[in-house]
């Protein structure tokens, strides 16, 4: 087996109450690292199409990659993949917390959790013992997230889900410590199977193919993100929600359900503002991540919990009109202690107060007003009342109630939180990556919106380039498994340093902007590892990784997704927009929204796919995906 | 009407206040000016805090749009602008 790999998969029936240890599959693992990719390989190879999300034919995976359990800082992700509930197509979400690490010490690189039991279960699974046993949780059933791993005690890692998704509401997540695979619905899924709980323990050791070297030079690179500006400085001290008043500077923080890009009081709901107000400390809730991006706060009643994220901060916050932090600190202990994806609830509650404001919906919420909210958010996730109706997410409720042109979702799932109006870039990535409208399967927007050095968001240049890059690198490390803000990383301190006002940053932006051709030809050279990711994979399966490898494996993996989701029906009709993203303008500059039409096309030539969005034969061939 | 300053936050936490109201029509030069001159004698302090900041004007970095001598429009909302990273 490849060195960085357990080299084993564990297969569980619900049904039969079964499991068997197979072994993996080194050619899958070579063309797909681990992770989603391998994930994807095998959802694909196990379903046939139409199969209903919610059935028992849909097997969930937990998918680790072989920078799992090497130590090596952010690399403590696992992957979750299943066929969406909410998107119908491809489903997958990343999460942080220690399971992924508690996998690889059970020598797991891979759980598929197959069929559902009749009555609620849980699993206990020793690595060491080779055994899994199903336990009743009937009396975990109806617990938060929580209180659920409090109850499942400290000597094992844990993947459980709250009441959220144990009544299938189509955003619930699974978390893990305090960390949640938040999106497409892999959480409604576990509910379905009745699976409230996965614990796993054990003692292996990881081998790695050099591990002085990689020791080494973990070492010294410990230092080096201390000292970054980014993973050592403005995340560890502000969070993500350190970028609030950037976006909105920016004119691309949801506002009003996205009517807006930009709040008066933004800066009530930011990293440094919480610094200030209310901050009772700084965590990592990831395990070996040095970084420490996740903030404590107080909420009444709960004591001391996660703080929120950037994107719950602004879509549980403007977005809603509201800018009390005290309330989006407790929606947001609320979402994740039920168990649910705040990005989906945040766009859902938008919409229903959009709605409520239109006299197409009484839902007794309102812009700018916090009455009703938390309410709200316990009937979603049990179901209750109107609560029931929000909990199928924005598309579904659209359809019942009219709405399209203004319900926020790319394929059914919620968008993030960065208006592509003012984001072109991030606007082709919302609209072409498969599981749907979200910003970390590529971040775009970092290279033309909130990063140190940006290229202008609003001109066409590099802005189908840039997607295709970055979603193929985001699937790479969303295949290793690694957090995807080791990217931020990449960009070296000096260029932090530099003033945007000055003449050196116009020149390197002017000649990014136009490198087109010659910015995926550099990205696609095979030289040597440059990158820490590059090397620890080297260093870790003795194999030779450099970036053009990394792009040939994420375009892979992209591709394959790809052919899953036209599979299931979903083509390119529906790589667009919201209506109110392409016509409405809010940038008194321009009078319509984003430029899509003009990009989608150039877009689809760059991956090599017809002009309906379908991979040709050739690309395929190519990349060796096999449908 | 007037322009609208939006001040980062550490300009705001020095200055008690997160924007500023100039009246008429400035250029982007005597923002810069005007909002200097309310640091009175701390101005060092506001070329530290905005050494590595944009000017943003309606979202829209200015550098790319407007010189620093061509006058505001009425109801223009002029940013400082920070990188930052989130997700
Ligand atoms: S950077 Fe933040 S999200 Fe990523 S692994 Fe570290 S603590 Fe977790």
């Amino acid at each position: 087996m490849i060195k960085g790999y357990a080299g084993r998969i564990l297969d569980v029936d619900l049904g039969s109450r079964s499991f068997a240890f197979q072994p993996l599959d080194e050619n899958t693992a070579r063309l797909y690292l681990g992770g989603k990719g391998y994930g994807t390989r095998l959802l694909y190879d196990l379903t046939p199409a139409g199969i209903d999300p919610l059935g028992p034919e849909n097997p969930l995976i937990f998918a680790t990659g072989p920078l799992n359990g090497s130590l090596a800082p952010q690399s403590n992700r696992f992957a979750v993949v299943c066929k969406s509930p909410l998107t119908g197509g491809i489903g997958s979400a990343a999460c942080g917390g220690s399971f992924a690490f508690g996998l690889k010490k059970a020598g797991i690189d891979i759980l598929i959790v197959r069929n559902q039991s009749a009555t609620p279960v849980r699993l206990e699974i020793d690595g060491d013992r080779d055994s899994v046993t199903f336990l009743d949780a009937t009396d975990l059933w109806g617990q938060g997230t929580r209180a659920t791993q409090e109850a499942l005690g400290k000597g094992r890692n844990h993947a459980v889900i709250g009441p959220a998704g144990e009544n299938q509401v189509l955003y619930a997540g699974i978390v893990s410590d305090e960390r949640i695979a938040g999106r497409t619905g892999v959480g409604a899924v576990m509910g379905s199977k009745r699976l409230k709980a996965v614990s796993v323990t054990g003692t292996r050791k990881l081998e790695l193919e050099d591990q002085e070297k990689f020791n080494d030079y973990t070492k010294w690179l410990r230092k080096l993100f201390r000292s970054h500006p980014v993973l050592g400085e403005k995340l560890r001290r502000y969070g993500t929600m350190g970028i609030v008043n950037t976006t909105n500077a920016r004119n691309i923080l949801p506002t009003r359900n996205f009517k807006y890009g930009h709040h008066d009081d933004a800066m009530s709901v930011s990293g440094e503002y919480l610094e200030d107000h209310g901050l009772v400390g700084v965590k990592s809730s990831c395990i070996h991540c040095p970084v420490a991006c996740g903030r404590e706060v107080a909420v009444e009643g709960a004591g001391r919990v996660k703080g929120p994220e950037y994107e719950t901060a602004a879509l549980l916050g403007p977005n809603l009109e509201i800018t009390d932090l005290r309330w989006v600190n407790e929606w947001n202990f609320l979402a994740d202690d039920l168990g649910m994806d705040s990005i989906s609830l945040g766009v859902t509650l938008g919409f229903a107060m959009e709605l409520q404001e239109r006299g197409l919906l009484q839902a007794g919420l309102a812009f700018g007003d916090a009455t009703g909210v938390s309410d709200m958010i316990q009937d979603i996730a049990h179901r209750r009342g109107l609560g029931n109706e929000l909990a199928d997410g924005v598309k579904r409720m659209s359809e019942r109630h009219g709405g399209a042109a203004f319900a926020m979702h790319v394929k059914g799932l919620e968008l993030s939180a960065y208006d592509p109006r003012g984001s072109y870039a991030q606007g082709v990535e919302y609209a072409t990556t498969n599981r749907g409208g979200c910003h970390v399967q590529g971040a775009s927007m970092y290279f033309e919106s909130t990063g140190p050095l940006t290229i202008d968001p609003q001109s066409l240049r590099l802005k189908a380039e840039i997607p295709v890059v970055q979603q193929n690198l985001a699937c790479a490390i969303n295949s290793m498994v690694l957090c995807i803000f080791t990217t931020y990383g990449m960009i070296p301190k000096q260029v932090h340093a530099l003033d945007p006002k000055s003449r050196l940053y116009r020149t390197i932006t002017y000649f990014f902007e136009r490198s087109g051709p010659l910015y995926r030809l550099l990205m696609r050279l095979k030289l040597a590892p440059v990158t820490w990711f590059e090397k620890w994979l080297t260093y870790i399966t003795g194999q030779t990784f450099t970036s053009g490898h990394l792009q040939e494996i994420g375009e892979r993996i992209f591709n394959l997704e790809r052919m899953y989701n036209l599979r299931e029906g979903i083509g390119g009709a529906e790589d667009t927009l919201p209506h109110r993203m392409l016509h409405e303008s809010t940038f008194p500059h321009l009078d319509s929204g984003h430029p899509l039409d003009q990009l989608l096309p150039r877009y689809y030539e760059i991956r090599g796919w017809d002009p309906q969005g379908v991979p040709l034969q050739r690309t395929l061939d190519r990349l060796q995906v096999r449908t | 009407m007037s322009i609208t300053v939006e001040l980062t936050y550490d300009l705001a936490k020095a200055l008690g206040s997160r924007r500023l109201e100039l009246e008429g029509t400035p250029t982007l030069r005597q923002v810069l000016t005007l909002t200097r001159d309310r640091f009175g004698a701390e101005g060092a302090a506001f070329d530290r805090l905005t050494r590595v900041t944009a000017l943003v004007v309606n979202g829209v970095i200015a550098s790319r749009t407007h010189s620093l001598d061509i006058p505001l429009q009425a109801g223009d909302r002029v940013s400082f602008l920070k990188a930052a990273a989130g997700g």
